[in-house]
C-alpha cells in the first residue's frame, strides 16, 4: 500500500477528473477506459469523462452479463466487463518476426515495437494483480519478452478502488483486491460528491500536483476503509485457498472434473476472458509474395485440441483433460512456476462461459470430498534475464548429412562461436515460411552440432530434405541436461528406444570417452528399435564398446531375415539381472516405454532420484511464454526435457497431463 | 537452401466444381490481387467459374474441389479427380458436409423430386447429398459458407510451401473474443452456435448482434448437446433448436446428430 505519510490522499472533486484526462493528454498519453459498447463496459479509447459508463453498472451470474441504470451518476459504478488490460499489453495478434534469406543466410528481425504510450483508466485492484502476474510470465523469466515489455514501459496506470462488489467476484479470497495496493500511478476511489487520489509513483505525484486537489479531511479517508469493507462483505463468490494448490494437486483423478468435462463445450471463453491467461500460439502466415516470411503469434487456449497435439498424438483428447488443466494451472502448478495463484477472483471466467460453469463450484465440489493433497515443487525466482529477443534464430550452415534410415538424417551444423550446449539440450530448428519444431542436440563436435531429424511433418518432412550448403535457423540450446555430475565411480544405464537415442549420443560419447571400470562403473546402452531398418548411428553404435566398460545391447520389435540379436521390449533386456539400486539410469523414448522402464526398476528398488527422463510436449517458443509444453508444475521447455523421475512422479503415466 | 533454386515447372492447380453455388470458387476470384501472385507461381489449368476451356483431366499437383456430391456422375468424378491429382483440398459447407443440399438427407429423396420437378424422372440424383470426404481420401478440409479468402490462400499458399496451414479448429469464440467483440449470448441469451462452430470467418455475425449461424461446421469436440441443453433454457423451442443445428451444415455428423434428438 502507498505510504499515506509520504503521499498524503488527496481529494479531488467531480470535475476534477475532466482536468486529469486533458493533463494526460496534454501529456501525450493516449487513454483507453471504460466505456459502454454493446451492451457491455469494455476497455476502449477514449478522450473524457464523458466517454465514461456514467449512471451504468452491470449485473452478472454465471453465463450472464447485462448492463443496468444506475440511481446515480457515478462513472466507476461497474466492476469488471469481459475484456481486460491484456489486450493492450499482450496483444490478441501481434507480427513477432520476419526473417529473410539473403546470401544463403538466414536474417531474422524482431518487430521493433514502438508503443503509443497509454493511460489505462479505471484499473481495478483484480486486474492490477493480473498485469503483475503477467509481468512474471513475460518480464520476469529467464527470457524477456520484448514486445510485452516495450508497451509494459509505455504504460501508465490510474487504477480505480471497488467500493461495489458483483455476483461474481471473489477478489477479497484471492488477497487481489478490492483495494489496488500497489502498481498503480494514480488510484481513485469514487464517492458520491467527490474521488480520493492517491499516488503511487513519483510519475502519479507530478500528475497530482497538476490538479485541483485538496487534502483529504479525516472523515473523507475513513469513508474509504467503510466503503473497502462494505465491498468485501458484498463478494457474490468466494473460494478457500487455504492449501488449494497442494490439495488440487492431489486429487488430479477426483469425479468432479468428469462432472465438469461433460458440462463444458471447450470453447475457450474462460481463458480469452482471463485477465492473466497467456497461452499463445506462433504461425507462418500467408507468404504468397516473395516477401519475408512474418511469424504472428495469437491468443490460444488449452481448451483447443491443437494446444497439446504433437505429430498424430494429443495429450490432451477429451475435454476433461482440458478443463482439469486450466483449472490445476490456474489455481495449483501457477504457484510453482511463477509464486503466486493465477486466479485474481475477478469472475469473468463465470460470467463469459456460455453454460455458466462456476470455477469456485468446481473447487468446493471436489474441498467437499478430497483425496490427500500432495506436494508440489517450491517456485525458484529467476535471478537471470536474456535480455535479448528470445525469439531470434541464428543461421546455421549445414557441412554434412548423415541418412541414418529411410526417415531419419543426422545434420552437421556449423554454429556461431559463442554457441555452447550440453546433453541433454535441445534447439529450435527454424525454416522461414514452414515452420519451427524443436529438436534434440544428437552431438557436439567443437564449433558444429548434429540433430538427427525424423520425418514426421510438414516441418520436418522439409528440414530432411535440405542439402549440404542449405542454411538453417537455430536458436536455443535450451532446456536441462543429463546428469553428467552424477556418473562417476557407479554403473550407468541408458535406455533408449528408437528416434530417443539421438538425444542421448552426446551423454554416451562423454562416457564412452572416459576411462571407467569395468567393474563398478560399467555403461550400459540398451537400445530398442522397430526394426532392424530402423536402427541409427549405425558406425558409431559398433565403436561404443571399444571401451571396455561399455556395453551395448539392442532389441527389435520385429526381427528381420538375418537378425540374430534380441526380439523384445527394452524391459525385457533390462528384467535379465537385478539392476544396481545405486546405479543412475537415463531414459528417452515413447512415454509408454519409459513408464514400463521404470515400473521395472522400481520393482529392481531403484529410487526415483536416479532415474532421468527425456520428455516432449507440443511447444511454440521454447522460452517458457508461450504455455503449451506445461507439465503440471513443470514446463517442458525450461524446466526440461530432462526431469529426474522423482521431479515428474505424481504426473508421470496420468493420462490427460 | 540454394539461393538460386533450380527452376521447375511450376504446380498444375485445377479447380473442380460439384453441387454447389459456385460462391467459394467466386472467392478464389475475389482474391484479386493475391490471385495474380498465385498466378505467377501456380499454373491454373482448370477453373470453370473464371476460364473455359479447361484441362479437367491433370494430372494436378494440387486439385480443388467445391460442392457436395450430389449425383452419380458426381460420384465417378471425384473418384477421378483423387486418381489424377497430388494433393485433394476440398473447400466449403458443400465439400465438406454437404451443404444446404443435404437438408435431402433428412427426408425421402424420392418426395422431394415429386414434389420440386414436373417431371421427376429426367433427374438422376443421389437419396444423399455428402461431403467429397465420405468418397475419397481429402488432404484438407476448408470449412465455409462460402469459405474465407485468407484461409483460402493460407491453404494454398502452405501446400505450396510444404507446411502446415495455420488453420485452427477452433472455436468461433476464439475469434469473437481476439476481435474484442462482446457475447451476444452472455448479454442477450442470443441463440448461438459460436461455442461449437469451427473458427474461420472472423466471427462476422456476433459482431453485427447476431448469435453465430454455424456455416463453417462442427469444430472438434463439439458440445452440442451442452449448448442445445443452454439454449432450451434461455428459451428456445425444440423446433428452433433442431433448425439452429440444420443449416448449411446439416450433414456433418455432429449438428446432424444434433438436430435429430430435437426432431
Amino acid at each position: 500500500m502507498a505510504d499515506p505519510t509520504a503521499t498524503p490522499m488527496l481529494t479531488l472533486p467531480p470535475d476534477g477528473l475532466s482536468e486529469l484526462f486533458a493533463r494526460l493528454v496534454q501529456q501525450g498519453w493516449r487513454l483507453v477506459g471504460p466505456t459502454v459498447s454493446n451492451g457491455a463496459i469494455i476497455y476502449d479509447e477514449i478522450q473524457s469523462p464523458d466517454d465514461l459508463p456514467t449512471g451504468w453498472t452491470d449485473r452478472q451470474a454465471p453465463g450472464q452479463y447485462t448492463l443496468e441504470k444506475r440511481d446515480d451518476q457515478r462513472s466507476f459504478g461497474y466492476v469488471v466487463g469481459p475484456q481486460s488490460w491484456k489486450k493492450e499489453l499482450f496483444l490478441p495478434h501481434e507480427v513477432v518476426q520476419t526473417s529473410s534469406l539473403n546470401n544463403g543466410t538466414f536474417h531474422w528481425h524482431g518487430a521493433n515495437p514502438k508503443p503509443t504510450p497509454t493511460a489505462f483508466i479505471g484499473v481495478r485492484a483484480c486486474d492490477l494483480a493480473a498485469i503483475g502476474i503477467q509481468d512474471r510470465v513475460f518480464l520476469e523469466g529467464t527470457y524477456v519478452d520484448p514486445h510485452y515489455q516495450a508497451r509494459r514501459d509505455a504504460t501508465l496506470i490510474i487504477a480505480v478502488n471497488c467500493t461495489e462488489a458483483g455476483a461474481l467476484c471473489f477478489c477479497d479470497s484471492m488477497g487481489t483486491g478490492p483495494q489496488a495496493r500497489q502498481g498503480y500511478d494514480l488510484c481513485l476511489t469514487e464517492f458520491d460528491d467527490y474521488f480520493l487520489l492517491e499516488s503511487g509513483s513519483d510519475r502519479g505525484k507530478a500528475i497530482a500536483t497538476q490538479l485541483p486537489a485538496t487534502t483529504a479531511k479525516p472523515e473523507q479517508q475513513a469513508a474509504l476503509t467503510t466503503a473497502l469493507d462494505n465491498c468485501r462483505q458484498q463478494m457474490g463468490r468466494t473460494l478457500n485457498t487455504d492449501g488449494l494448490p497442494e490439495l488440487l494437486f492431489g486429487n488430479l483423478e477426483h469425479p468432479q472434473w468428469d462432472v465438469v468435462g461433460d458440462a463444458c463445450l471447450a470453447c475457450g471463453n474462460c481463458t480469452m476472458v482471463c485477465p492473466t491467461c497467456f497461452c499463445h500460439s506462433i504461425d507462418e502466415t500467408p507468404d504468397l509474395a516473395s516477401g519475408p516470411a512474418v511469424r504472428e503469434r495469437s491468443w490460444d487456449s488449452c481448451f483447443s485440441e491443437e494446444h497439446s497435439h504433437i505429430h498424430g498424438w494429443s495429450f490432451q483428447p477429451t475435454v476433461k483433460d482440458r478443463y482439469r488443466q486450466w483449472a490445476t494451472h490456474k489455481l495449483s502448478s501457477w504457484h510453482s512456476q511463477f509464486g503466486t495463484s493465477g486466479c485474481v477472483g475477478c469472475g469473468r471466467c463465470i460470467a463469459w462461459c456460455p453454460v455458466g460453469i462456476d470455477i469456485t463450484e468446481q473447487v468446493t465440489a471436489i474441498q467437499h470430498s478430497p483425496a490427500d493433497p500432495a506436494p508440489l515443487p517450491d517456485f525458484k525466482p529467476i535471478t537471470w534475464h536474456a535480455r535479448k529477443d528470445p525469439l531470434q534464430a541464428a543461421s546455421a550452415r549445414i557441412e554434412h548429412i548423415t541418412q541414418e534410415t529411410h526417415d531419419v538424417v543426422t545434420l552437421k551444423l556449423q554454429m556461431p562461436d559463442n554457441y555452447r550446449d550440453q546433453p541433454g539440450q535441445f534447439n529450435m530448428l527454424a525454416l522461414p515460411g514452414i515452420g519451427e519444431v524443436p529438436i534434440s542436440v544428437s552431438g557436439d563436435d567443437g564449433g558444429a552440432i548434429e540433430h538427427t531429424v525424423r520425418n514426421v511433418g510438414k516441418v520436418t518432412a522439409a528440414i530432411t530434405a535440405l542439402s549440404v550448403g542449405d542454411a538453417l535457423g537455430v536458436r536455443g540450446p535450451y532446456g536441462s541436461t543429463w546428469p553428467l555430475d552424477q556418473m562417476a565411480g557407479r554403473p550407468v544405464t541408458l535406455i533408449a528406444g528408437g528416434i530417443g537415442l539421438a538425444p542421448m549420443r552426446g551423454v554416451i560419447r562423454h562416457l564412452v570417452s572416459q576411462t571407467r571400470d569395468p567393474a563398478t562403473e560399467w555403461v550400459s546402452v540398451i537400445y530398442g528399435a522397430r526394426d532392424q531398418n530402423a536402427l541409427l548411428f549405425n558406425n558409431e553404435r559398433k565403436q561404443w564398446p571399444t571401451n571396455p566398460a561399455v556395453k551395448v545391447a539392442i532389441t527389435l520389435d520385429r526381427a528381420s531375415a538375418g537378425w540374430r540379436g534380441n526380439v523384445g521390449t527394452v524391459t525385457t533386456l533390462l528384467q535379465r539381472k537385478h539392476q544396481p539400486v545405486h546405479g543412475i539410469y537415463l531414459m528417452c523414448g515413447p512415454e509408454v516405454m519409459m513408464a514400463a522402464v521404470i515400473r521395472q526398476l522400481s520393482l529392481d528398488g531403484v529410487p526415483p532420484e536416479n532415474i532421468y527422463l527425456s520428455m516432449e510436449r507440443n511447444m511454440k517458443c521454447a522460452t517458457g511464454h508461450c504455455g503449451r509444453c506445461q507439465y503440471g508444475p513443470h514446463f517442458i521447455c525450461k524446466d526440461g526435457p530432462v526431469f529426474s523421475y522423482a521431479q515428474v512422479r505424481p504426473l508421470f503415466g496420468t493420462p490427460g497431463f | 537452401m540454394p539461393d538460386t533454386p533450380t527452376p521447375s515447372p511450376r504446380p498444375r492447380l485445377g479447380v473442380f466444381k460439384l453441387a454447389s453455388c459456385d460462391g467459394c470458387q467466386l472467392t478464389l476470384l475475389d482474391c484479386e490481387d493475391e490471385l495474380l501472385l498465385l498466378g505467377e507461381q501456380i499454373d491454373i489449368v482448370h477453373f470453370p467459374e473464371a476460364t473455359s476451356p479447361g484441362q479437367p483431366h491433370g494430372p494436378f499437383d494440387v486439385a480443388i474441389i467445391e460442392g457436395s456430391v450430389s449425383t452419380p456422375e458426381q460420384r465417378d468424378e471425384v473418384q477421378a479427380i483423387r486418381r489424377n491429382s497430388t494433393i485433394l483440398l476440398t473447400i466449403g459447407a458443400c465439400a465438406t458436409s454437404g451443404g444446404i443440399q443435404a437438408l435431402r438427407n433428412f427426408g425421402d429423396h424420392d418426395d422431394y423430386r415429386r414434389i420440386v420437378y414436373a417431371q421427376p424422372e429426367y433427374i438422376s440424383s443421389l437419396a444423399t447429398s455428402t461431403p467429397v470426404a465420405d468418397h475419397v481420401p481429402v488432404d484438407f478440409e476448408l470449412r465455409g459458407c462460402p469459405v474465407n479468402k485468407h484461409q483460402l490462400l493460407e491453404l494454398i499458399t502452405a501446400c505450396l510451401r510444404g507446411r502446415t496451414p495455420a488453420i485452427k479448429n477452433e472455436s468461433v469464440c476464439f475469434e469473437c473474443k481476439r476481435n474484442g467483440t462482446v457475447c451476444v449470448a452472455v448479454t442477450q441469451q442470443m441463440p448461438c452456435l459460436g461455442p461449437v462452430t469451427h473458427a474461420g470467418c472472423g466471427a462476422i455475425c456476433p459482431a453485427f448482434n447476431r448469435g453465430c449461424f454455424g456455416c463453417y461446421g462442427p469444430k472438434e469436440s463439439a458440445a452440442t448437446a451442452q449448448l442445445a441443453e443452454q439454449m432450451r433454457a434461455n428459451g428456445q423451442s425444440n423446433e428452433a433448436i433442431k433448425r439452429a443445428f440444420r443449416l448449411f451444415t446439416a450433414g456433418s455428423e455432429a449438428f446432424r446428430k444434433e438436430s435429430q434428438r430435437h426432431e
